[in-house]
């Protein structure tokens, strides 16, 4: 009974950042039509520059700050520069334009901050909280992670649902030609689109940071994990996403926790393949009429 | 005022439109005539910056727009109420509404534009939480056209609007547009397929065969010229 417990809290944070790279996936993939394989990448290399920041004496709040900016930044121009001019192409050029800007990132990152393996510091401590005499394996850095994420959701939640400028970009992601008849400016909400999702990547990038330590390759894992919740959920489906990656967390880590370690990448690819068998677009699916 | 001068417009190889003039006088309904592919969508795909023409210029008020991008277009004042399939399924009947006038700077007036597209489409009001997906075809072509004058447009260009709608709400539809002309200067390029009907509310009709114009004239006149009837319009 302690074990599950102990995995069940341990499943809830990991699957929070899960939930965030599913979310951060599905935002582009509702804007644009493209699974953006360098999501994680774009996590990594935002977490190097909050490293950076933090290594030239920035306090921590500068540098989650500094990651969670250049997220936005990187989204944009990454849309703007490169998506944007290959939108009309066939939509595997633009999976494999993701995958050369993963490559890229992969291959800049040792050459820009050198390849070895660091840590990364958290924001609070690490070590399980206690009640009274009682040891809750749940720390003070999981309860800031799951209520940041969280936090952010909630902030884009409202952005999307309750403001002008979210029914903009919603539109936008929905029919673009309608959209524009509307005079909506649909170029600068997919721009603005794939800024907040890598934001939200990036967030889960310097989340993750103190328990996997960073290198270039770190967030690789977290990616497959994420895109598994996000097809878990259905690819269209934003609360699709947060919970499917949620689910994948405590999947992974009841998987970890009884049958080791090891099988933990067996487990999510279990898992999406029995999704893609048996709700091929995802346990959410009901929510959209929408044909992928 | 919208001119239209020596539009030529052409999908690779396949001319749609050549050598297209005409102008459509302000606050006046002009019908565009037509058989199925004379170039009747084409047109005022092109009017609205989804197609770009090969030469030729459109001019509202005297500035070439033509070249302009369709989001800058509608924000000139000219909407679009596309061929059937216009409404966003996904959003609700509200947020569709609303974003009609989203560009719109006044919030004010943009809520009483709201406000006056629940009066005049009243199957609407009751449903404005729903999603636009539950309507049927001929709501959610009231809400294409409704969408579209909560932009408060200087130029309204109609696509068919009677495809799925029932006559006596078409006929509703079309008295407020009407109105619009007469009270607001309203100005509307009017596409149909039902040359009759569209004959009895317009007040200027040109004919397409082919993407040429192969008539233009006072919507009465052209109505009486039997021979044009016979070949072009079918009745």
């Amino acid at each position: 009974m302690g074990r599950f417990v102990v995995l069940t809290l341990n499943g809830l944070t990991e699957g929070a950042i899960y939930a965030a790279m599913a979310l951060a996936l599905v935002m582009i993939w509702r804007a644009t039509r493209v699974v953006n394989f360098a999501q994680g990448a774009m996590a990594m290399f935002t977490t190097y520059l909050a490293l950076f920041a933090l290594e030239r004496g920035a306090p921590y709040w500068a540098a989650f700050i500094v990651a969670l900016l250049c997220g936005l930044l990187l989204g944009a121009v990454v849309e703007r520069v490169l998506v944007r001019p290959v939108e009309s192409a066939p939509p595997l050029n633009v999976v494999i334009l993701t995958l050369g800007v993963l490559l890229v990132l992969e291959a800049l990152a040792p050459m820009l901050f050198g390849g070895q393996i660091r840590s990364f510091p958290a924001a609070f401590s690490i070590v399980g909280m206690r009640v009274g005499s009682l040891a809750i394996p749940f720390s003070p850095f999981d309860l800031f992670t799951l209520g940041s994420v969280l936090g952010l959701m909630v902030i884009l939640l409202l952005l999307f649902q309750k403001t002008d400028l979210g029914l903009r970009m919603r539109a936008a992601a929905f029919n673009a030609e309608v959209s524009r008849l509307l005079g909506i400016r649909v170029g600068r909400m997919l721009t603005l689109g794939w800024a907040l999702a890598s934001m939200v990547g990036a967030l889960a990038g310097v989340l993750i940071a103190p328990s996997l330590l960073l290198y270039p390759t770190y967030m690789d894992q977290v990616l497959v994990f994420g895109f598994t919740g996000a097809i878990l959920g259905g690819l269209d489906s934003p609360p699709g996403a947060v919970v499917g990656g949620l689910a994948i967390g405590f999947a992974l880590s009841y998987v970890g926790g009884y049958f080791g370690s090891d099988l933990e990448t067996v487990g999510a690819l279990v898992i999406l393949v029995a999704v893609l068998m048996i709700r091929p677009r995802g346990l959410f699916a009901w929510q959209s009429q929408r044909q992928v | 005022m919208l001119e239209i001068v020596g539009l030529t417009v052409a999908y690779g190889p396949v001319i749609a439109l050549q050598d297209v003039s005409m102008s459509i006088p302000h606050g006046s309904i002009t019908a565009v005539l037509g058989a199925n592919g004379a170039g009747k969508t084409t047109l005022v795909r092109t009017i609205s910056g989804l197609v770009r023409p090969r030469t030729g210029s459109v001019r509202l008020d005297h500035t070439e727009i033509s070249r302009l991008a369709p989001e800058e277009i509608a924000r000139l004042g000219i909407a679009h109420v596309p061929e059937g399939r216009g409404v966003l399924a996904e959003l609700t009947v509200e947020e569709n509404l609303r974003l009609g006038g989203l560009w719109r700077k006044d919030p004010t007036d943009r809520r009483r534009a709201l406000a006056e597209a629940y009066e005049l489409f009243a199957p609407l009001a009751g449903r404005r939480h729903l999603p636009a997906s539950t309507l049927s075809g001929g709501e959610r072509q009231m809400l294409s056209i409704a969408r579209a004058l909560v932009a408060r447009p200087r130029v309204l260009l109609l696509d068919e609007p009677s495809l799925g709608l029932a006559g006596r709400v078409l006929g509703q539809i079309m008295a407020r547009i009407k109105h619009l002309v007469r009270e607001r200067g309203l100005t509307v390029l009017l596409i149909e397929q039902n040359a009759r009907s569209a004959l009895s509310i317009a007040d200027e009709a040109v004919v397409l065969s082919l993407g040429r114009v192969a008539a233009a004239d006072r919507a009465r006149r052209l109505a009486g010229e039997e021979g044009l009837r016979h070949a072009y319009l079918g009745f």
